[in-house]
């Protein structure tokens, strides 16, 4: 039964031009009768379906995926040369000083003659790993704290009060009060951006938290005998894996833009570290000689690619994660 | 009631809306005669189209809506026509105006309601200042707000969900217009303050001389206001008539559907009547009766063929092959006949 | 309206002393060589303590908290070590604000113009032209970092037009690539938010009922959506313009503007402590009145905030 019979008899009595059959009683189908609704819906299909159907995310999803292969398998490569290694003459045995792009250096060498094609993989894979753990640290405590923020009601006033504190003063000066007071290495600038970056998450996670507490259709789940685990799973979990994936995403250009700033100002990861921030100050310096200004660029197009990127895919798919714009 | 103005005329309507690619057709052909003075009611549940419906008079639809084909006649002018901003000018406010259904959200937030009542006043009425704020103040005295000057200087968040549907409702009133909407004005309400704010508007069409139309999906509501019922089902009107003849005598199934689905008319013990599936898919082109499909005594030429109207009084109509003289006898459901009995009970005593 | 506004003092003033207390105590976790300067390798060790002492850095943590606040109440922020040795710093700072200031309000100027005007733009024709343009730019300079792009500016736009690379005061031409590059971070913010609060306000019933009444589309912007939309942003504007008054950290170092933002920099590679902590303290403090403002600000404009608020976080 079902659509197959509807459309038999549609197409019998079409053809049966025989008029007082047509004022006969026609079968009743239940299933017929229900097949109006959107009953095939599914969030995460949804979801994907309105990510994919933006066409620049899609390139740049790709583009991404390719790129992060590539970054992080990079020193497996055959013919790859070390970052930090500088390169020397083999005849005149001294080092090859600013090498323009060529075959052998495709990104040509630094002022001291390393090899800049291994440095900018090098200090990609570093900003990324960065990102990186910001990101997961940004999710784990954000939500553990926004969390308990959130429902455990006498937590509310103390919390509260931390936020109010940390928030207003600027992000850059706590980064660079902490970073100058502590020695500079990667855990310095990983703890430092850490410090202030959860509590973003961890308000949303509050507000959400209250709303799915308080909000009339849980409170209905609830009362039907929907165990907290299931309410929790369908109702809040969707909601927030989009905004995992948006923080991370987000993360990531956040990072290396105070990566990149904290270098600046002198208090980024050692000069022994290839960074993107360490590559573009070391461009910077040679901004006023255009024969060598290759040094800046190649960086700076690498860091533009991901971060622009990394930043559009984050908000589509945080577009598309709203189920207002599903259909 | 023929003998009364037609103040506008709907004519074949049929509005379509794109939405991600596809096409919808929310009101395929609908017509439909407003007669000056009376107070009309279109009832329906969700979706059926009776708010796009009445949208498109003003030029309300949504940006991604558009009318298709037909015409709505407005004092010799058809406003199916019009496509620019200015052309709906004359028509917002001025002529016809609308309250919709949740007051909370109706009102800006960070103006004083008093403001926003002016502001319609010096719309419409060619009158500034203190003037209008004069009459701004009368007015909120009419919609029932006692000690309208001090609450003229009030923000929208000062005022209950009742009250400020009142605000609404005198901003509504004071663009001056010939026909109110009403788009569920009570649905958002608490059922205490529903009576009040029907019998507002019920006073309020008589002192300023309107034509209304409510659109909801509540028949207490239709019942306490109207003069006649227009029932829509998937964007068509199936079935028009006076407040009674619909009630007491309907003759569509779909009406027959919806009334025996109140639980007024439930017998005790037994359960309450559900109409069974879920309206039609507007995506889908619909052929022959589009509630063919959930009607239990459908014909076959319901699958088949559109309906036309069928006369069933000179006030009535209805959209069923049932009418038509070689269609099987059907009883309209026991709880159809339950009603009319009682109300011709009631009639006599 | 006042109840509230002094609650509210009363809690920026805490969170001033918090921070405070916070900052002072984190600055004694510092090695002690930025105490001495270049003189730190001639001393022997008795010399050093008998220095240190002489600063106060060894009586007992409470006395040396007591000791701060009681200058910084009469606005003594401390001498400078390294960077200018022995000036105070409240003089040093001094001389760098009328920079800032100038630099600050310009290109707050602009930004609100251009950034307010282009948001405007974006929210009225969504989907169209100036939204992709205005989403293209936001997007660009919200996401490569600010150093990346200032740098792709100076290497071109410096190129085209000709325009000197460093600042010099005598010379007005090489005020204007600063004030612009200022601007470009200001213009991305203001367009994104406007654009967001209006498109969310457009949505709202009553800009509906507004054009049901029969208002034009044109005086339902002004009266109604932008008006409402300028709120949310109203409690951010304040710290926005402060901190941008306060200088432009990348862009005066970038220039060698001799404002504080390049001040800062400069006294981080000296490793100057004293100065360091005083210029984290009136950042910080920038930070809390601008907020303090923005709260009040808002407070004005949105007449339902004295009723909802009532702590909580924002």
């Amino acid at each position: 039964m079902g659509k197959g019979a509807v459309n038999k008899l549609r197409n019998n009595v079409e053809n049966s031009l025989n008029e007082d059959e047509l004022f006969e009683f026609a079968e009743f189908d239940e299933e017929e009768a229900k097949r109006g609704g959107y009953s095939n819906y599914s969030y995460w299909r949804s979801t994907w379906k309105v990510f994919i159907s933006n066409r620049l995310a899609a390139f740049l999803l790709i583009l991404i995926a390719v790129l992060l292969v590539f970054t992080f398998i990079q020193p497996q490569l055959p013919n790859q040369k070390s970052p930090t290694k500088i390169h020397n003459h083999p005849e005149t045995n001294l080092p090859l000083k600013n090498v323009k792009p060529n075959e052998e250096f495709w990104f040509g060498t630094n002022s001291i003659g390393q090899d800049l094609w291994a440095r900018v993989w090098s200090g990609t894979r570093t900003s990324l790993l960065i990102a990186i753990i910001v990101g997961c640290f940004e999710a784990v405590v954000g939500i553990t704290i926004g969390a308990l923020w959130g429902y455990v009601r006498w937590l509310d006033r103390p919390i509260t009060e931390i936020y109010n504190i940390i928030n207003n003063i600027p992000k850059t000066i706590i980064l660079i009060l902490m970073t100058y007071i502590l020695k500079p290495s990667m855990f310095t600038m990983i703890f430092a951006i850490c410090l202030t970056s959860w509590i973003d998450m961890a308000r949303f996670v509050r507000n959400l938290t209250i709303i799915i507490r308080d909000r009339e259709y849980n409170l209905a789940s609830k009362c039907l005998g929907t165990p907290t685990r299931r309410i929790i799973t369908k109702n809040l979990l969707p909601y927030l894996v989009s905004v995992i994936m948006l923080t991370i995403a987000l993360s990531v250009p956040s990072t290396i833009g105070y990566e990149v700033f904290l270098t600046y100002i002198g208090l980024g990861l050692p000069v022994s570290t290839p960074s993107l921030g360490n590559l573009i100050n070391e461009g910077r310096l040679l901004i006023l000689n255009p024969s060598q200004r290759y040094q800046l660029i190649f960086p700076a197009i690498v860091i533009s690619i991901i971060t622009i990127s990394f930043y559009i895919l984050g908000n589509v798919f945080s577009d598309a994660a709203d189920p207002k714009n599903h259909v | 009631m023929e003998d009364r103005k037609v103040i506008l005329s709907v004519r074949d309507l049929v509005i379509k809306f794109r939405l991600r690619g596809d096409i919808l057709t929310a009101i395929r052909e609908a017509s439909l005669d407003l007669y000056e003075g009376e107070s009309l009611a279109i009832v329906g549940e969700s979706g059926s189209g009776k708010s796009v419906f009445t949208k498109s008079f003003m030029g309300l639809l949504d940006a991604n809506g558009w009318i298709d084909a037909g015409s709505i006649i407005f004092e010799g002018e058809d406003l199916a026509q019009y496509k620019i901003e200015k052309d709906w000018l004359k028509i917002r406010g001025k002529k016809i105006a609308m309250v919709f259904q949740d007051p909370m959200t109706s009102l800006n937030p960070l103006k004083t309601v008093g403001k926003q009542v002016q502001e319609a006043i010096e719309l419409h009425q060619g009158i500034k200042g203190e003037e209008a704020k004069d009459l701004a103040i009368s007015i909120l005295e009419d919609v029932g707000i006692h000690d309208p000057e001090n609450r003229y200087k009030q923000y929208p968040h000062e005022f209950s969900g009742g009250m400020r549907q009142r605000v609404v409702i005198a901003i509504a009133v004071a663009c001056n217009p010939q026909i109110l909407i009403c788009d569920e004005p009570t649905t958002a309400l608490d059922v205490t303050i529903q009576a009040q704010i029907l019998e507002l508007l019920k006073g309020l069409k008589d002192k300023y001389n309107l034509t209304t139309i409510y659109i909801t999906h509540d028949l207490g509501v239709v019942a306490n206001v109207a003069d006649r019922i227009a029932v829509m089902y998937a964007g068509d009107i199936i079935e028009i008539g006076k407040c009674e003849e619909v009630f007491y005598n309907p003759q569509h199934p779909y009406t027959w559907a919806l009334l025996s689905s109140l639980p007024q008319l439930g017998v005790k013990g037994h359960d309450l009547f559900t109409i069974k599936g879920t309206p039609p898919n507007l995506f889908y082109e619909i052929k022959g009766d589009a509630f063919a499909p959930r009607n239990p005594r459908a014909l076959k030429i319901d699958f088949v063929k559109r309906p036309p109207y069928f006369q069933v009084s000179p006030t009535h109509k209805a959209k069923t092959w049932l009418l038509d003289p070689r269609a099987p006898k059907v009883d309209p459901p026991e709880s159809i006949r339950v009603l009319r009995q009682q109300w011709e009970v009631g009639n006599n005593g | 309206m006042l109840k509230y506004s002094i609650k509210r003092l009363l809690q920026s003033l805490f969170t001033l002393f918090i921070i405070v207390t916070v900052v002072f105590l984190l600055m004694r976790l510092l090695p002690e060589e930025g105490y001495f300067g270049d003189a730190y390798e001639k001393l022997d060790e008795a010399q050093k303590e008998a220095i240190l002492t002489n600063m106060g850095l060894r009586d007992p943590m409470h006395i040396q908290l007591m000791n701060f606040y009681k200058n910084l109440i009469k606005g003594d922020l401390g001498e400078s070590i390294t960077f200018r040795p022995k000036v105070p710093v409240m003089e040093i700072i001094k001389d760098k604000v009328p920079y800032s200031l100038y630099f600050g309000l310009a290109s707050i100027g602009i930004s609100l113009l251009v950034g307010v005007g282009l948001g405007i733009a974006m929210a009225r024709n969504k989907s169209k032209f100036w939204d992709k343009f205005g989403t293209g730019y936001v997007v660009f300079i919200r996401a490569v970092p600010a150093a990346v792009y200032f740098l792709f500016k100076q290497i071109y736009i410096t190129g085209v037009f000709k325009l000197p690379m460093l600042f010099k005061i005598d010379n007005p031409k090489t005020w204007i690539l600063p004030t612009i590059s200022m601007s470009l971070g200001g213009i991305a913010s203001y367009a994104m938010w406007i654009r967001r609060y209006m498109v969310d306000e457009l949505n709202k019933d009553y800009v509906k009922l507004a054009r049901a009444k029969g208002l034009e589309s044109k005086k339902i912007m002004v009266r109604h959506v932008f008006r409402n939309a300028f709120v949310p942003m109203a409690q951010y504007l304040p710290a926005t313009i402060l901190f941008t008054i306060a200088g432009s950290i990348y862009i005066e170092s970038l220039y060698s503007i001799p404002g504080m933002g390049g001040l800062l920099v400069e006294v981080i590679k000296r490793q100057d402590n004293t100065l360091v902590q005083a210029l984290v303290l009136i950042y910080s403090s920038i930070g809390i009145v601008g907020l303090f403002l923005g709260d009040i600000l808002m407070a004005i404009f949105d007449p339902r905030i004295k009723l909802q608020r009532k702590g909580g976080a924002r």
